[in-house]
C-alpha cells in the first residue's frame, strides 16, 4: 500500500532529523563577539562588512572573533523584540536609531557612557544630532554608527522646465515654485508619507516642534503658529495641486525617485542611499541637491541612520567594546564611506568628500539637523501625528484643528509612561 | 457538469475554454514574474509592462544561487518540509481516526480546543512560543522548526483527515475486526490506505506550510547556517531597494520543489474506494 | 459514501472477539476499549498542548496586563481593560469592516470557483495534470512574493492592471490609483485573495470528488437531468461535508489575512485598508503594546469561533451527526 509506505518512509526522515539538533562545540580560545544587522545580502556594504572590515579587525585582536548575522531590514525589528523577550540578544547590534530608547527602556541595553572608558572622546568626535538618538534618560546606551539626512533634490532639466533659476531655498520659493507649476502636470514637491521623517523638516524649520525639550507633551508645541504654519504650507501646496497623492502614505503611485527622475516632480527630500538607485535604474539623469528650504527656523532637516548598541546578554563586553571603537575608527567608517554608508564622525572633511562628492551637502546639512525625539514611544507618536496630518491634507480638518488634536493624543501617550 | 470521468465527455471545446481562460488570468501574474526574473534590474519598472523581456538575462538566477548559503538554505527547508509532514501525517491521522471512529468523553472538548487553535492568529503566540522553544532549548535548531511546524498544522491536518475518514465506509472495518484485528489494525491497514487521496492532500498542504514559513524561522533561527528559503529571500529585500528580479528569480527557484511534490502526490488522487477496495 | 460525508454514526471502539483478561472478560476489554481512543490522541495532543495550547493559554493571561514583553519583568494586570478598549477604538471597527468585507468577497468566489475548477479537472481531458499544477501554481507560492507582485501590478502608472484596463482594453481613460484609496485598494486585496485561493479549495474539492459513485450520477443522466441538475440535486449534496470544511476553513483564512494587506498597502493610506491582524501587528510589534494585540487576537478567534459553530449548525456537520 503506497501511502502507508511513503508515511513509514516520511517518519524515518523525521526521526533522523531529530538528530539533527546540533549544539555548538563549547569552544575555548578566541571569543566571538556576534553582530546582528540589517544590511542586503547582496549589497555592497556587506561585502565590505564581511571582506574588509572584519577582517582588519581580526587581524589586529587576534583574540577576538566577529560573527556578523545579517537578518532582512524589514524584519530585524520583530527579529529583535523576540530575541529580548526570550533573552537571547547578541553582543552588538545596529540598531535603528529609533528603537535605541525603546530597548534602552526595555533594560536590555547597556549604557554605553558608564561601560566604555572613552566614551566621550568617542562620542565627541559624532555629529551631534546622532549622538542624541542614544540618549535615554540622561544616559547613552550605543553611538552613531552611520547617519545620514534629508536635503532637497531635483533635476536641473525639472527646474528649467518649469522656468526657475534655482533651486527653492525658502518657504517662499516653494511657494513660488508651486505658483508657476499651478495648471501643469508637475508636481512641485512630492513626499511618501506624513511621519515625522517626512513631516519633521518643515515643522522644525518653520520654529515649530513636536515636543518640549524635556519630551514630556506636545501641546504648546506641535499646535504652536510656527507647526500649524509648516503644515499649512504643504495644506497648501495640496490645494494647489502641487502635492501628489502619495504623501498620503497609500502605495502604488509614482514614488518619488521615479517621478524625480520623469520630471512629474520638481523635488523631494531624501537622502545619500539614492544616488546609486537613480544610477542603476535612471543612467543618465542628473539629480542636484541644496539643502532644505529654509523657513523662519533656519534649515533645519531630520537625522537617520543607525546606532550600534551593546546588550546586557553580551558576554564578553570588553571584545564587544573593542569592535564598536574599531566600527568608529576613521579607517572603517571610510571604507563603508566607500559603498554608501555615511560616516558619523564630523571632522572628516576632504577626506569624505573625496570618496563620494555628494557627501559634502549632508554634512552641512547634518550640523542642524535633528533627531526625531528619542522617547520609547516614538513610533505611537508618530502614528498619531500622521494620522492627523493625513486628515489636514484631505482638507478634513484645518491644520490647527489637526495639530491640536493630535499634541492633546500624544500627550496621553506620554503620561502613560 | 458533469463529474463523470469518462470518454463520453473528452472532447468538449467548451471545457477547454473555460479552463483556458481561467488558466491565462491565474498564471498572468506569474509571467510577469518569470519575466522580471529574466530582466536587469534597470529595467523591471517598465511601461507597457512586458511579458517577454526585450533582452533576457539570466544573471538573477546565476547572483540567486551563487549568493552566498542558498544551496544550504535549500537544504535546510527540504529536510525540515519533509520531516514536517511525515510528523503532521502520522500524528494527525491518529487523531482524526479516533475523533472519527470513537465515542468518548471529553471528545468535543478536545476536538473544540484544537479547533480554537486554527482559529488564533499565529502571529500573537510567537512571544509565548518563543519561551517554550527556549526552555525546551530548542531555540537555533531545525528541530525547533519541525516541533513547532508539526504542532502548528496538527489541527488543520486533523480536521481535514477526519471529514475523509468519517465517510470510509463502516463495513470494511466491521469485516476486518471479525477476522480479529484490533483499532491499531484498522488504522494501519484500512484506515490509511483506503484514505491515499486525503492523505496525499494532506501532504501536499503541510509541506507547502512549512516549506514556505517565515515568521517562526525568523524567530528561532541565529546561526546563518541554519536558515530557511524564505529567509534566504527576504535578505535579498534592501532597506532602501530591491532587486526584484533577483528576489522574484528565488521565488521561482523555490516554487519549482513544490510543485514536484503536488505532481507526485496527486497521482495519488485516485480513490482507495474506487479503485477496488469496495468491490474486492 | 462520499468523502467527509458524515452518515455514520461515531460509535464506541469494537471489542476484541477473542480479549479476555485475568478478571472476567467483560469489564477489562472494554476497559482497554475505553482506553484506545486517548492513545490515539495521546502522541499529536502531547505535542499541541506544549506548542499551540499552552502558547495559547499564556497569550490570553497577556491580554489581560498591560505587558512588559521582558522574561521576568511586572506586568500590571488590567482585566477586561484592553478588550473594553478595543470596542471604543475606531480603527478596531475599522479594521473589521474591512476584513468582514475581505471575508465576503473572498470566500463566495473562492468556493464557487474552486468547485468549478475541480469538476472541469476531475473529467478524463488531456493534460489533465498539467492543468491541476497550473491551478495549483498560486497557492504555492509564498504570500510574501505574490503580494509584492500584486502591489507591482496595480502600481497606478506602469501597473500591468492599469495597462490592460487602459491601453488595452480601453474601459477607462484615467489610470485609476487602486491602492491609495481604501475600496479601489480593498478590490486589489481581495482580488489577490480569490487569486491566490481557488487552486487550494479546487484540491480539496478534487480529493472529494473521488468518492461520489460513479453509478449515481449515470444514474441521474439516465434519468435525462441536465448537468446542471445533476450537480445540484446529486453531486453537490454527497459534497456537501467537503463543501462545510472548505467554507469554514476559508473563513478562518479570511480573518487571518495579513501578509497581502501588509505588503500591499501597509494599512494605509491612514488606517484605511487595516484589517484586524495588520492592527494587531501593529499594536504588538511596532508599539509594543502586546497586551493589546493579544486581547485583539482574541476577539477574532472569539467571532470565527462563532462563526463556525453556527457553520457547523448550517452543514449539519458536528461530530456526532
Amino acid at each position: 500500500m503506497t501511502g502507508t509506505k511513503v508515511l513509514a518512509m516520511l517518519a524515518a526522515t523525521a526521526l533522523a532529523t531529530a538528530g539533527c539538533s546540533s549544539a555548538d562545540p563549547a569552544s575555548s580560545g578566541p571569543v566571538t563577539v556576534t553582530y546582528w544587522h540589517g544590511y542586503n545580502e547582496t549589497g555592497e556594504e556587506l561585502q565590505t562588512l564581511r571582506d574588509v572590515v572584519i577582517p582588519a579587525f581580526e587581524k589586529a585582536h587576534p583574540n577576538i572573533k566577529v560573527k556578523q548575522v545579517p537578518f532582512p531590514d524589514e524584519a530585524l525589528r520583530q527579529k529583535v523584540l523576540g530575541a529580548a523577550a526570550g533573552g537571547e540578544l547578541p553582543c552588538l547590534l545596529r540598531s535603528d536609531i529609533v528603537w535605541v530608547p525603546e530597548l534602552a527602556k526595555l533594560g536590555v541595553l547597556e549604557p554605553l557612557d558608564a561601560k566604555l572608558k572613552d566614551f566621550d572622546a568617542l562620542a565627541k568626535r559624532t555629529f551631534p544630532g546622532p549622538l542624541e538618538t542614544n540618549k535615554y534618560r540622561d544616559k547613552y546606551y550605543g553611538l552613531p554608527l552611520d547617519t545620514n539626512t534629508r536635503v532637497l533634490m531635483y533635476t536641473p532639466a525639472a527646474l528649467k522646465a518649469a522656468g526657475l533659476e534655482k533651486a527653492p531655498e525658502t518657504f517662499e520659493d516653494v511657494r513660488a515654485a508651486a505658483a508657476k507649476l499651478k495648471g501643469s502636470p508637475v508636481k512641485a514637491f512630492a513626499d511618501g508619507g506624513t511621519d515625522g521623517w517626512n513631516l519633521l523638516p518643515w515643522i522644525w524649520s518653520a520654529g515649530g516642534n513636536l515636543l518640549n525639550p524635556e519630551l514630556t507633551k506636545a501641546s504648546g508645541h506641535l499646535d504652536s503658529p510656527a507647526s500649524v504654519a509648516a503644515v499649512q504650507l504643504l495644506v497648501d501646496l495640496r490645494n494647489e495641486g502641487q502635492l501628489p497623492d502619495i504623501m498620503l502614505g497609500g502605495t502604488g503611485g509614482t514614488p518619488t525617485d521615479e517621478g524625480i527622475a520623469k520630471g512629474e516632480y520638481l523635488s523631494t527630500l531624501d537622502g545619500p542611499w539614492t544616488f546609486p538607485i537613480y544610477e542603476k535604474q535612471f543612467p543618465g539623469v542628473t539629480v542636484a541637491t541644496s539643502k532644505m528650504p529654509a523657513g523662519p527656523g533656519g534649515s533645519v532637516s531630520v537625522v537617520g541612520g543607525e546606532d550600534i548598541v551593546m546588550t546586557k546578554s553580551c558576554p564578553d563586553k570588553e571584545a564587544g567594546g573593542e569592535f564598536i571603537r574599531y566600527l568608529l575608527s576613521d579607517e572603517a567608517q571610510l571604507e563603508m564611506a566607500k559603498v554608501g554608508q555615511m560616516p558619523v564622525l564630523a571632522d572628516l572633511g576632504a577626506r569624505l568628500t573625496s570618496i563620494k562628492p555628494y557627501y559634502g551637502i549632508f554634512v552641512e546639512q547634518l550640523k542642524t539637523a535633528r533627531p526625531r525625539p528619542p522617547v520609547p514611544q516614538y513610533k505611537k507618536i508618530e502614528s498619531l501625528l500622521s494620522q492627523h496630518v493625513s486628515e489636514a491634507l484631505k482638507g478634513t480638518v484645518s491644520p490647527k484643528q489637526a495639530l491640536t488634536d493630535a499634541a492633546r493624543a500624544i500627550d496621553a501617550v506620554l503620561a502613560q509612561d | 457538469m458533469s463529474v463523470r470521468d469518462d470518454r463520453t465527455t473528452r472532447r468538449d471545446p467548451l471545457v477547454y475554454l473555460v479552463l483556458v481562460a481561467g488558466l491565462v488570468l491565474t498564471i498572468t501574474p506569474f509571467l510577469v514574474m518569470i519575466s522580471t526574473s529574466f530582466t536587469d534590474q534597470s529595467l523591471v519598472l517598465e511601461l507597457p509592462p512586458k511579458l517577454l523581456p526585450a533582452d533576457p538575462t539570466t544573471r538573477n538566477y546565476t547572483d540567486a544561487l551563487s549568493s552566498s548559503g542558498f544551496a544550504l538554505y535549500f537544504a535546510n527547508s527540504a529536510v525540515v518540509a519533509v520531516a514536517t509532514v511525515a510528523g503532521v501525517l502520522l500524528l494527525s491521522s491518529m487523531m482524526a481516526f479516533a475523533f472519527a471512529r470513537f465515542t468518548f468523553p471529553g471528545k468535543s472538548v478536545l476536538f473544540g480546543a484544537l479547533m480554537a487553535a486554527l482559529m488564533i492568529p499565529g502571529m500573537i503566540l510567537i512571544l509565548p512560543q518563543f519561551l517554550v522553544a527556549r526552555d525546551l532549548g530548542l531555540i537555533d535548531s531545525r528541530l525547533g522548526l519541525v516541533l513547532f511546524y508539526i504542532g502548528a498544522q496538527l489541527a488543520f491536518i486533523t480536521f481535514l483527515l477526519r471529514g475523509f475518514f468519517q465517510s470510509v465506509p463502516k463495513e470494511l472495518e466491521e469485516a476486518m475486526e471479525l477476522d480479529g484485528a484490533g483499532p491499531w489494525r484498522v488504522y494501519w491497514n484500512l484506515m490509511l490506505p483506503l484514505s491515499r487521496p486525503a492523505l496525499a492532500t494532506a501532504a501536499i498542504f503541510t509541506f507547502l506550510g512549512a516549506w514556505d514559513e517565515f515568521a517562526w524561522a525568523l524567530t528561532i533561527i541565529n546561526d546563518p547556517d541554519k536558515r530557511t528559503l524564505p529567509i534566504a529571500i527576504a535578505l535579498f529585500q534592501g532597506q532602501y531597494s530591491t532587486s526584484w528580479g533577483l528576489v522574484f528569480a528565488a521565488s521561482v527557484i523555490a516554487v519549482v520543489p513544490v510543485i514536484v511534490i503536488f505532481v507526485f502526490f496527486q497521482r495519488h488522487f485516485v480513490s482507495g474506494l474506487r479503485s477496488g477496495a469496495l468491490k474486492g | 459514501m462520499s468523502v467527509l460525508a458524515s452518515e455514520a454514526t461515531a460509535r464506541p471502539a469494537p471489542v476484541p472477539v477473542r480479549g479476555s483478561g485475568p478478571r472476567g472478560p467483560r469489564l477489562s476489554t472494554r476497559l482497554r476499549a475505553a482506553r484506545v481512543p486517548y492513545l490515539f490522541l495521546l502522541p499529536g495532543f502531547a505535542v499541541f498542548v506544549l506548542v499551540m495550547a499552552y502558547p495559547m493559554a499564556q497569550a490570553f493571561r497577556i491580554s489581560l496586563h498591560e505587558w512588559n514583553i521582558l522574561p521576568g519583568a511586572e506586568s500590571t494586570f488590567v482585566g477586561i481593560a484592553n478588550y473594553l478598549r478595543a470596542l471604543e477604538d475606531p480603527v478596531f471597527w475599522k479594521a473589521l469592516v474591512n476584513t468582514g468585507v475581505y471575508m465576503l468577497a473572498t470566500v463566495p468566489a473562492q468556493l464557487a470557483l474552486g468547485m468549478l475548477v475541480a469538476l472541469l479537472l476531475n473529467r478524463a481531458i488531456k493534460g489533465r495534470t498539467w492543468f491541476r499544477a497550473l491551478y495549483y501554481l498560486p497557492v504555492v507560492t509564498s504570500w510574501v512574493v505574490v503580494s509584492l507582485l500584486f502591489r507591482y501590478l496595480f502600481v497606478t502608472d506602469a501597473g500591468l492592471v492599469n495597462y490592460v484596463l487602459v491601453d488595452i482594453l480601453h474601459v477607462t481613460d484615467t489610470r485609476i490609483a487602486w491602492l491609495q484609496n481604501r475600496w479601489t485598494a480593498m478590490v486589489a486585496i481581495c482580488a489577490l485573495g480569490i487569486w491566490k485561493g481557488v487552486g487550494w479549495s479546487m484540491i480539496i474539492f478534487l480529493a472529494a470528488l473521488q468518492n461520489v459513485p460513479k453509478e449515481l450520477t449515470e444514474a441521474a443522466e439516465l434519468d435525462g437531468a441536465s448537468p446542471t441538475r445533476r450537480f445540484f440535486s446529486v453531486v453537490l449534496p454527497m459534497l456537501r461535508a467537503a463543501v462545510a470544511f472548505v467554507t469554514i476553513m476559508l473563513v478562518i483564512g479570511g480573518f487571518n489575512a495579513f501578509t497581502s494587506i501588509y505588503l500591499m498597502t501597509g494599512g494605509g493610506p491612514g488606517n484605511d485598508t487595516q484589517v484586524l491582524l495588520t492592527y494587531m501587528y501593529e499594536q504588538a510589534f511596532d508599539f509594543l503594546d502586546f497586551g493589546y494585540g493579544s486581547s485583539i487576537a482574541y476577539i477574532l478567534t472569539l467571532i470565527v469561533f462563532a462563526l463556525s459553530v453556527v457553520q457547523f449548525r448550517v452543514f449539519r456537520y458536528s461530530e456526532e451527526d
